[in-house]
């Protein structure tokens, strides 16, 4: 028994990794922006596909294919960013209501925007599967009867790797102190003279990049690709966002690791049918019970 | 004195609401200029346009010959205008240290930035006692301070003050109001709106009323009693 949840939270800490990774792009686009990108986990999939085509058409190493992933989703992001949110950004619009319908509007136009990528996506490699080339081949380590996949070490150091980098990048730069002031009161942001759909655009580029490079170690773990990636990034990501409490980076990182391991627990006691359903039934507790859990780093300021 | 600031017919709505019908007015180079009016007569909405933070719908800003109607809040920052907002909006997340640094977001002078830094320490004392707390633990006077000497980072022409003695103490916005006066003398030019109207006419050079979006009088402080000012601003408060 007590080996099981050994060795169920190792086996969901790799998942939980890359949750982690899905829910930090995530919530950089929604602390930041105040909106929701649905097409988010589509812009993954179109930079996963276009490292996968590569990979099936020429001999490219898995450093290409990450890089190949990475900008695949930035380019893509880059798309969803000009054509659904641009328009829609505050400060242009005098008022309330206006602003809110533009939140509502940016939110559907990328939920169109995901529903493209999927149909070029299988309009490309239009086969349920594809192979992806394998992150690690040899085997997984041992601790006294205990495996960790070599897989789930990179996708935990990438993770680790990138909240430093976002750590340094808000507290240690220029651009960090203008992403923390937009954050923090966006007016007061652009009284500063802070260019705000400026700083829009790169958190953006910052978080299709983290979501690319997500996308890649996840096809690379599983070794094959599916074009129900989109979909599986967009909902994992946003329930480990959600777990976290919408908002906040290291929140973002402690539910994705949380939804691994829970997911690892249940499905190895409850089965592959519970495994799902007991997220969603966490959620739905905390939402009923502790609907101010989500909403605690959203309601701390208010910007007349 | 040549006008810094000229706005010509503008009109700034909110939907199909029209806040501003019109309003034209001129701030002198090296002047306080200040703008009366009750509640929802346009006047932050006035202070809004011109930051950029609002788009008007028509009519002309000019700032230093040119127009500016329009254009985005950080090029307007940048041309030399500064907002200290109605309710100061600090960062309250942010420190004192950051909230200057945010100020000067638009400068690449590191060493003029730090020295200017030290300048706002010795004039608001009490922000270098606080510059590594966080803006929402300050005080309510200590948040303007904090405001205006963000402001003040951009090292801006024409400082724009909306609403400084708002919810303040008496003895708080006699202090902003000294630093007012001191401002002006360092060369600053600045246009206040007020609802203190006895506090504003006692610094202003120039004022305005406004009155349900448009300019309704235009004078010296001496040019209109003061009750006189008071009651058709519809203020309220009893002088002093």
């Amino acid at each position: 028994m007590l080996a099981d949840l050994i060795q169920n939270t190792l086996d969901g800490l790799t998942a939980g990794a890359a949750y982690a990774l899905l829910a930090v792009g995530f919530t950089l686009i929604f602390g930041v922006l105040r909106r929701i990108n649905l097409s988010y986990g589509a812009a993954i999939l179109f930079g996963v596909y276009t490292a996968t085509w590569t990979s099936l058409n020429f001999q490219v190493g898995l450093l290409g294919l990450a890089l190949l992933a990475i900008a695949g989703t930035v380019v893509a992001g880059a798309y969803v960013e000009r054509l659904c949110f641009a328009p829609h950004y505050a400060g242009r619009e005098n008022s309330r209501t206006q602003a809110q319908t533009g939140s509502i509007a940016a939110m559907v136009a990328s939920f169109a925007l995901w529903m493209q990528f999927e149909e070029v996506a299988i309009l490309a490699l239009p086969k349920h599967l594809y192979a992806f080339p394998p992150l690690y081949t040899g085997e997984p380590l041992q601790f006294g009867g205990f495996l960790l996949r070599v897989e789930s070490v990179y996708l935990l150091s990438a993770a680790a790797a990138v909240c430093v980098l976002l750590h340094t990048i808000l507290y240690r730069t220029r651009f960090g102190l203008a992403v923390r002031a937009v954050i923090d009161v966006p007016v007061a942001a652009q009284l500063s003279g802070i260019n705000v759909s400026g700083v829009f655009v790169r958190i953006f580029a910052l978080a299709s990049a983290i979501g690319g490079l997500a996308g890649f170690l996840i096809a690379a773990s599983h070794e094959q690709v599916t074009p129900m990636l989109g979909m599986w990034s967009t909902l994992k990501g946003m329930l480990a966002m959600m777990l976290g409490g919408l908002g906040s980076l290291p929140g973002a990182v402690a539910g994705g690791l949380v939804l691994g391991i829970l997911e690892a627990h249940s499905q190895w006691f409850l089965g592959p049918q519970m495994r799902d359903l007991l997220a969603y039934l966490l959620i739905f507790a905390l939402l009923a019970i502790r609907p101010a859990w989500m909403m605690r780093w959203t309601t701390t300021r208010s910007a007349s | 004195m040549a006008a810094l600031l000229e706005v010509k017919d503008l009109v700034t709505a909110y939907g199909r609401i029209e806040a501003l019908r019109g309003v034209s007015l001129e701030v002198a180079q090296g002047s306080i200029t200040c703008l009366l009016g009750p509640n929802g007569a346009g006047k932050t909405t006035l202070m809004m346009t011109t930051a950029g933070i609002l788009r008007p719908r028509s009519g002309s800003i000019r700032f230093s010959g040119h127009e500016i109607a329009g254009a985005a809040p950080h090029g307007i920052v940048e041309r030399g205008i500064a907002l200290v907002p109605e309710n100061r909006l600090v960062f309250p997340q942010m420190t004192v240290l950051e909230n200057l640094r945010a100020g000067a977001y638009q400068r690449r002078d590191a060493g003029g930035v730090a020295s200017d830094i030290d300048r706002m320490f010795t004039r608001f004392p009490r922000l270098r006692e606080r510059s590594s707390q966080e803006g929402g633990t300050l005080s309510g006077g200590e948040q303007q301070m904090l405001a205006v000497a963000r402001a003040l980072m951009s090292r801006p022409k024409l400082l724009l003050m909306d609403e400084p003695s708002l919810g303040l103490a008496p003895l708080v916005v006699e202090e902003i109001f000294g630093i007012i006066r001191e401002l002006h003398r360092d060369g600053t030019t600045i246009f206040l709106v007020e609802q203190n109207a006895h506090m504003a006419l006692g610094v202003a050079h120039h004022f305005f009323l406004i009155e349900q979006g448009r300019i309704t009088f235009s004078g010296d402080p001496g040019s209109l009693a003061e009750d006189e000012v008071i009651h058709r601003a519809y203020l309220g408060s009893a002088k002093a």
